[in-house]
């Protein structure tokens, strides 16, 4: 995961300060400066880098949007959103250097004289400051506004390298919304930036634990021997959250929750559990065996897309004892709204280690409780010498949110004088184990992007392999015959009951989170 | 639980008793408490009252670091052989607030002839199958039990307060031989320099800067009253990794070296009152590179200037010379410290035998 070997002029004084490739100096340009994600995530991810001294000092960044105000108006408003989203107190002596590399650029996205000056702008930067001709162009708006930005980019020579310089792009989910658009998009994308330069953000792979996977599965002699078809029952992945669509409801209205949240984050969860060893540490070699998972995954007939996956939205209920409002009823939400809040499935990867080993992933909005988490659920032991009907599974548990951490449930044997087994937990919380806090997912994804560290972004071959596995169930729901129904659950249930019968069919159950 | 003071040594008990003494003192304990431990970390000391000062280090070192500390606080001088041992807890909520981390500390007090026994007192109480870091915060005598650092993994010490460098660093040395070289030497003057290497290093990351490693003219260190010894390790640091060989061996301050090329570079320390490490200014025949302690005292100024090129003061994090930082900055490094070796090989070829306290 880190590039270091990679870059052909190492400076020597690096040695043993930073096991991760340096970022080199920039100009990081954010398209959609002005909005939601700029506030919470981009700006304070980049004080808090600067702040823990990560970023080389000529960074500089460039706030690209309609509106307009002017650099000290931007930086204001940037110390604001810093002060309440940063997960550092923000100091005024750092916050007042960080500033003077803070600026604004007000264009619209379709002007083409407004690119034209934004590349004098970052000449002239580069001059200044030291960028050094490198750019790091963040794509912080809806996927209708890619086309003219890119465009305009190309138009006005900003995609270009120039000797010893770099131009990258970064790119925010949603990545198309079926694998006709997705092609689309990285068609339109690829008209001006190359594979090698475009950066799919997906911020669920910067958190710790999802890089830990890796870590756990190949660093430690164990569990590998164990992960196979051989020794595994099958896989659970949750994705719980509390929340509703909490503002976003014109773009879930038509995205749901299949494609806002399976398509992506949590088939890359599952490519990290299932994948093979890859031959070593480089984005590609990840890359490549991640996509082998995907290019597995079993394709559903319609009547299998009825059976495997169950589709659901939530209707009045409460939350946390507060009652919450149905789907429906949300703003800007259509009254007869088919949109999936909550979506169940059965999965096979059709290869020699996972072959007859099910899958089951859920995901939901308005569930009870927050919580992101993998669990390998293990084959019982032959209970050959003990009572049958105290034998529980092992399972193995990765928590991705919150608490993250790992466990593991096994059997023991209660104190006393009968042979009473009981299943205990081995538990490893990273909160209680390292007192430091994780930086944020952004922070290492943004410094990945600088320093040329693909690993943890989204190839093309992925994304459009996710989409293909997706669409087979998109279209199964919007078929006129046939059509899988859209069940209803309460704000504040697990969903459905007829998720609870995909597993119970099986002789199986969900996790109790 | 009784929870103790972090001053506090806690629960005075036998030290056949320790291991029930600690169990009782999780079984007593109400709400919500986990013990946790990653590490042993022994810490050492012979100076007097070093008991209650090294509690209070750990109490804020297990804020960031669950361990088993055993805190051990010796006397030589004694004829009388005392031994005498406690037991308490540093706990600290979770980031959540939910429910409470707690570190557990046996503390030791050895006088007399059974500080001989230091050994078979660490290797009884340590945490199973976790690593032992031993925090050596005096002059390393010079006879040493080898079966001592046959457990150690990690040797922590301070090069900053020993009164001589090279005879210390010949008996660290000679432990790392003896454990088989499997002791990492983790050296707190080392760690104090962390901030000032990043903040120097970082000029040099884009290759386009990297002709001026060539052109390196004259090195520039002050350092406060104390630290010459940090700043020669910095000195050392920067020839170890530049392939600077020694030409004149430290002198008052002054010393040079030669490059690959037979350049000469120049290298002055000079003693002023201030941050450990204070302004550092690398010269090179077109560019001048400084880094200084901002006024506000934990941050660093960094900036590069020349002919035709103005100085942009930037702000970087700048260490701060507190025990408990350096403790858990090193705690948190994993891995040999190679880089440091060779530093300290040029050290070694720096000191002239007059000035070989580095001080």
């Amino acid at each position: 995961m880190n590039r270091a070997g990679e870059q052909t002029e190492v400076n020597p004084l690096r040695e043993g300060l930073s096991t991760r490739a340096v970022p080199q100096p920039c100009s990081v340009v954010i398209f959609g400066a002005t909005g939601d994600l700029t506030h919470r995530k981009l700006m304070p991810a980049l004080y808090n880098l600067g702040a823990d001294g990560e970023l080389p000092p000529a960074v500089t960044v460039i706030g690209f949007a309609r509106r307009p105000k002017t650099d000290d108006d931007f930086r204001k408003e940037m110390e604001d959103a810093v002060k309440k989203f940063s997960r550092q107190t923000v100091r005024d002596e750092i916050w007042k250097n960080f500033a003077q590399s803070i600026f604004y650029h007000q264009s619209d996205f379709s002007d083409e004289a407004g690119f034209k000056s934004l590349a004098q702008r970052l000449e002239k930067i580069d001059k200044e400051r030291g960028t050094r001709g490198n750019r790091l162009f963040y794509f912080a708006v809806g996927p209708d506004q890619f086309e003219p930005i890119l465009k305009h980019l190309k138009g006005a020579g900003l995609n270009k390298e120039a000797e010893g310089s770099w131009a990258r792009v970064i790119i925010e989910k949603p990545f198309g919304s079926d694998l006709k658009s997705a092609r689309e998009l990285n068609r339109v994308i690829s008209n001006s930036f190359s594979e090698e330069q475009t950066y799919r953000i997906d911020h669920f792979l910067g958190k710790e634990t999802a890089q830990n996977i890796l870590v756990l599965r190949f660093a430690n002699a164990i569990f590998e021997p164990l992960w196979n078809t051989r020794y595994i029952d099958h896989l659970q992945i949750t994705a719980a959250e509390t929340l509703g669509v909490e503002g976003r409801a014109g773009y879930y209205e038509g995205a749901g929750a299949l494609r806002d949240m399976v398509q992506n984050h949590l088939l890359q969860l599952l490519c990290l559990v299932a994948m093979e060893a890859p031959s070593d540490l480089r984005a590609d070699s990840i890359r490549d065996e991640k996509v082998k998972v995907v290019r597995c995954l079993r394709r559903m007939t319609q009547e299998e897309v009825a059976t495997n996956v169950v589709r659901a939205q939530y209707t009045d209920g409460a939350i946390n004892g507060k009652p919450v409002p149905a789907y429906r009823k949300e703003e800007k939400v259509d009254p007869k709204s088919m949109t999936d809040t909550f979506v169940a499935l059965k999965l096979n990867v059709d290869n020699w280690r996972w072959w007859d080993v099910p899958i089951y992933m859920r995901v939901g909005k308005r569930l009870p409780k927050s919580a992101t988490e993998i669990s390998v659920h293990f084959k019982k032991a032959p209970m050959v010498l003990f009572s049958k009907e105290t034998n529980e599974a092992n399972v193995l548990v990765i928590r991705i949110q919150p608490d993250e951490g790992i466990s593991l449930r096994m059997e023991a044997k209660m104190p006393g004088t009968s042979f009473r087994i009981e299943p205990v937990k081995m538990d490893f919380h990273y909160g209680t184990s390292f007192g430091k806090a994780s930086p944020e997912a952004y922070e290492r994804l943004l410094l990945d992007a600088m320093s040329g560290d693909a690993t943890l972004f989204a190839r093309r071959d992925e994304v459009e392999e996710a989409w293909a596995f997706i669409d087979i169930i998109e279209n199964a729901w919007s078929a006129k015959k046939k059509t899988p129904e859209l069940y209803l659950y309460p704000a504040g249930s697990w969903g459905p009951e007829q998720a609870d019968e995909l597993l119970a069919r099986d002789g199986r159950s969900w996790r109790r989170l | 639980m009784p929870v103790a003071e972090p001053y506090s040594l806690g629960q005075q008990v036998e030290i056949a008793n320790i291991a029930g003494a600690l169990k009782k003192l999780w079984s007593e304990g109400e709400g919500v408490k986990t013990r946790a431990s990653l590490i042993n970390l022994a810490v050492y000391s012979e100076k007097p009252g070093s008991l209650e000062r090294n509690t209070q280090l750990i109490s804020r070192i297990a804020e960031s670091h669950a361990c088993r500390a055993l805190v051990i606080g010796v006397n030589r001088e004694s004829k009388e052989n005392r031994v005498e041992t406690w037991v308490n807890a540093h706990c600290r909520l979770t980031r959540a607030g939910s429910k409470q981390i707690c570190t557990e500390q046996i503390s030791f007090l050895l006088e007399g002839p059974c500080v001989k026994l230091l050994p078979s007192i660490v290797f009884s109480h340590l945490d199973s199958d976790l690593p032992l870091y031993l925090w050596w915060q005096d002059d390393f005598p010079e006879a040493m039990d080898p079966q001592l650092w046959a457990w150690v993994d990690r040797l922590i010490f301070d090069s900053q307060g020993w009164t001589n460098f090279a005879t210390q660093m010949r008996l660290v040395e000679t432990a790392e031989q003896e454990a088989k070289q499997r002791i990492v030497l983790c050296d707190l003057n080392w760690t104090r320099l962390d901030k000032v290497r990043y903040a120097i290093a970082q000029f040099f990351d884009h290759p386009a800067s990297h002709h001026h490693f060539a052109e390196m003219e004259s090195v520039t260190v002050n350092f406060a009253p104390g630290f010459k010894s940090t700043a020669i390790l910095l000195v050392g640091w920067l020839a170890a990794q530049l392939n600077w060989k020694t030409n004149q061996q430290e002198m008052n301050g002054s010393c040079r070296f030669l490059d690959a090329n037979n350049q000469k570079i120049d290298i002055e320390l000079r003693e002023k009152p201030g941050a450990p490490i204070g302004d550092v200014v690398l010269k090179s025949q077109s560019v001048k590179f400084c880094v200084a302690p901002a006024k506000c005292g934990d941050l660093l100024e960094v900036s590069r200037s020349g002919e035709n090129e103005a100085a942009k003061p930037q702000m970087m994090p700048a260490q701060t010379n507190d025990p408990v930082d350096l403790m858990t900055q090193e705690l948190l490094r994993g891995g040999p410290h190679h880089v440091f070796l060779r530093a300290v090989n040029c050290v070694r070829q720096l000191l002239s035998p007059r000035s070989a306290s580095g001080d």
